[in-house]
């Protein structure tokens, strides 16, 4: 203690020497803080978009296999593929219709890997609802072909016809991406449970609009035709059990009057259980997509050489898609931020290294006859380190000290000058997903982004165009061991000094 | 060793490696000093005295001899030296070797410091002796740099005696000092052997020293040798 008394005795009485060594270590100290805060920003940037992007991938059929297929169809003449199609046996029919569909054996299987969190199926298609008027499609034919607005009839060729709706289906309806995303929201009545999936029970939910315009309630059936069957056991009858609104009409109720004819194409979307998708899809044991949720982008090596495994044999034709160009693309300028951040706190360290041992070979070489005397008069090597080790404990202190206030007003600058660099980059690559409404044409579209006409969600990138350098704990934590550090490499010189010192050599000199 | 003895130096010799060869220092030398006595070892400078003043003080290391001093066999390997050094002795240097940043004070303080005695007792004891070596009011909080050679060797001589040393060892003590300063510092350390009861072993060049000198010795070339009166 007394020693320590000393040493800060020391330090206040060699104040203009000490200040020199203090101004020379609160700029680089200053630098080293400031890139630390930016590091940590940083960190806690990309910690906070792993555990929203990154963490996601699907089981599908791959763009690759769905393209060769269409390559194929196309080759073939119309009276070809007509021939074909009558020739089939059910098992080729079956074949046929699932041949872009995945097998849910394949997306359970990979669903009991370690990393996956959680785990859905989805199976989206296009089902014929007889007794409901598709008013949007009705207003797009009616725009293509300018004719009469009780045609009822889609495109030559085309399935899709005034009574054509999407139907998405999946475990648990308040997991679907598009309510997940916002882009959809329940409104009134319930949406189907895992348990509704379990059991296959006919539950539908539907658009605002399309209710109101078809005079449906909760509690009302609408009746779904089954793909390719016919006779009485040809539709099932789907009990409304839910009224969702979209993010486009909530916004038209809001900007336009009444009168106003509403074209809302997100609306053409039933929402069921999977398995009565399965139903009307007549694909049972085929799901579009087996998607996923894992901890983070970090086991995505991982989960690929699971899919690789798990999808032996069939790797060409099935695919596994994350979102990891999404999360590169969205953390990559903040990453590349950390590291020059890094480079920068290692430089600036490295000078404070060397500022502070040259500062304490001047100050040490210039105070061996005080070093002598201390021994003259008694004291052991001991006391005499720790008296230096506190007066250059001190110096190093008051320097981090001003260095962290120096940091709090030009951290948040110094993380605006080194991010920009970079943003640009991740503003282009951030695009994959396109712009909304385009996705449906999309193939590398993930379902996680919301389905078709759906927003998705922008705020992941907007997280990454600026870095919050904010003061946190871990700083102070950092600062102290940084001081710590500081003094040991400072003390090396004076233990040196101290222990091979003997007093007589200098005791004499003039 | 007679009661009064308190220095006493056997057949001791130092050498020192050094470009040309090997120089020695100290060459079988043998002496005593007593308590209540000033004993003086004259010689020209580079024969010797200094560094048998240090091999005294426990600083250097003899090759040879035997040295006891006030109770304690320095030579022995067990013989704690850090407390030998802030106990048993008190140096005063040519150069004053004051520490810059410290007071006159606080460098009195200083081996009561190192020694763990309570501040209030030391900053009494220290007052005490300051005020007895003439240095008082401003001069207490004063720097070396601010004081004069004389003040400083006072202060320096107080803080030799700080923790009420048996011998005091004083390296060229007026050798730094004009000559009516130098008096006055020689009157001290022999009124600390004649009224005080302490062993006052100086090493000097200037011969004028013997006057005052209770017992005193020749030192050429390593080689010591009484002056008798």
């Amino acid at each position: 203690m007394r020693s320590f008394r000393r040493g800060f005795r020391s330090f206040r009485r060699n104040y203009a020497r000490n200040l020199i060594v203090v101004v020379l270590l609160f700029v680089c100290l200053t630098f080293s803080m400031s890139m630390l805060a930016v590091k940590l920003a940083a960190d806690n940037q990309v910690d906070t978009i792993k555990q929203k992007v990154g963490n996601y991938g699907e089981i599908k059929v791959s763009s690759e296999y769905q393209m060769k297929q269409f390559e194929a169809e196309r080759e073939k003449s119309r009276a070809e593929r007509q021939a074909e199609a009558r020739s089939m046996t059910a098992e080729e029919e079956l074949a046929n219709r699932v041949s872009t569909l995945v097998p849910e054996k394949l997306t359970d299987q990979f669903s009991k890997d370690q990393y996956i969190k959680t785990y859905d199926k989805v199976l989206q298609t296009n089902v014929t609802v007889p007794g409901i008027a598709n008013t949007n499609m009705q207003q797009l034919f009616r725009a293509r072909d300018n004719g009469p607005e009780e045609q009822n009839a889609g495109p030559p060729g085309s399935r899709m016809n005034q009574n054509s709706f999407f139907f998405a289906g999946n475990t648990n309806g308040a997991s679907a991406s598009d309510f997940a995303t916002g882009a959809r929201k329940l409104v009134q009545g319930n949406t189907f449970t895992y348990s509704d999936y379990v059991d296959a029970n006919p539950v539908v939910v539907v658009e605002k609009n399309l209710a109101a315009d078809n005079e449906l309630e909760v509690g009302d059936t609408v009746e779904a035709r089954i793909s390719g069957e016919s006779g009485s056991n040809s539709s099932v009858e789907l009990k409304v059990i839910g009224i969702y609104e979209t993010v486009q009409a909530a916004q038209q109720d809001q900007g336009s009057s009444s009168d106003t004819p509403r074209f809302n194409p997100a609306g053409n979307m039933f929402y069921a259980p999977l398995s009565v998708v399965q139903k009307l899809n007549a694909t049972p044991g085929y799901v579009e997509l087996g998607s996923y949720y894992f901890d983070s982008a970090d086991d995505t090596a991982a989960l690929k050489a699971t899919f690789k495994k798990d999808a032996a044999g069939t790797s060409a034709r099935y695919e596994f898609a994350t979102d990891l160009s999404d999360y590169k693309a969205i953390a990559d300028p903040l990453l590349k931020a950390r590291n020059t951040a890094v480079i920068g706190l290692a430089g600036a360290l490295g000078a404070c290294a060397l500022i502070i041992l040259l500062a304490m070979i001047i100050i040490v070489s210039g105070r061996t006859r005080e070093l002598g005397v201390l021994k003259a008069l008694g004291s052991t090597d001991r006391q005499v380190i720790a008296q230096f080790a506190f007066e250059i404990l001190c110096i190093c202190l008051v320097a981090i000290i001003f260095a962290m206030g120096a940091t709090a007003l030009i951290g948040q600058s110094l993380g605006n000058w080194i991010l920009p660099k970079t943003e640009k980059a991740a503003t282009s690559q951030g695009s994959r997903t396109g712009p909304p409404g385009m996705r449906m044409f999309n193939r590398d579209s993930l379902y996680k982004e919301g389905g078709r006409f759906s927003a998705g969600d922008s705020g992941q990138k907007q997280q990454a165009e600026k870095l919050n350098v904010v003061y946190r704990g871990s700083l102070f934590l950092y600062g102290i061991l940084i001081l710590v550090g500081l003094s040991l490499v400072g003390m090396a010189i004076p233990v040196f000094w101290i222990i091979r010192l003997r007093p007589a050599r200098v005791l004499s000199m003039e | 060793m007679s009661t009064r003895e308190t220095v006493n130096v056997e057949d001791v010799s130092k050498t020192f490696q050094v470009k040309a060869g090997e120089v020695t220092a100290i060459d079988h030398a043998s002496f005593s000093a007593e308590k209540g006595k000033v004993t003086t070892i004259v010689g020209p400078s580079g024969s010797g005295k200094t560094t048998l003043l240090y091999v005294i003080g426990s600083l250097e290391k003899p090759e040879s001899g035997e040295i006891e001093v006030a109770g304690s066999d320095i030579i022995d390997a067990g013989t704690d030296l850090v407390r030998y050094r802030r106990e048993s002795v008190g140096f005063v240097f040519q150069f004053f070797n004051l520490i810059p940043a410290l007071t006159a004070l606080e460098n009195v303080m200083l081996p009561m410091d190192l020694a763990g005695k309570p501040p209030a007792e030391q900053h009494q004891r220290a007052t005490e002796l300051l005020d007895r070596m003439g240095v008082s009011g401003r001069l207490l909080k004063a720097r070396p740099n601010k004081m004069s050679g004389g003040e400083n060797q006072r202060v320096a001589i107080a803080r030799a005696l700080a923790n009420d040393p048996e011998v005091i060892l004083a390296d060229e003590p007026t050798g730094n000092l004009d000559t009516a300063t130098g008096q006055m510092v020689i009157d001290i350390l022999s009124g600390l052997a004649h009224e005080g009861d302490k062993c006052v072993l100086m090493v000097t060049h200037d011969e004028s020293i013997l006057e005052v000198s209770d017992k005193a010795f020749h030192m050429v070339d390593g080689r010591l040798s009484e002056i008798t009166a």
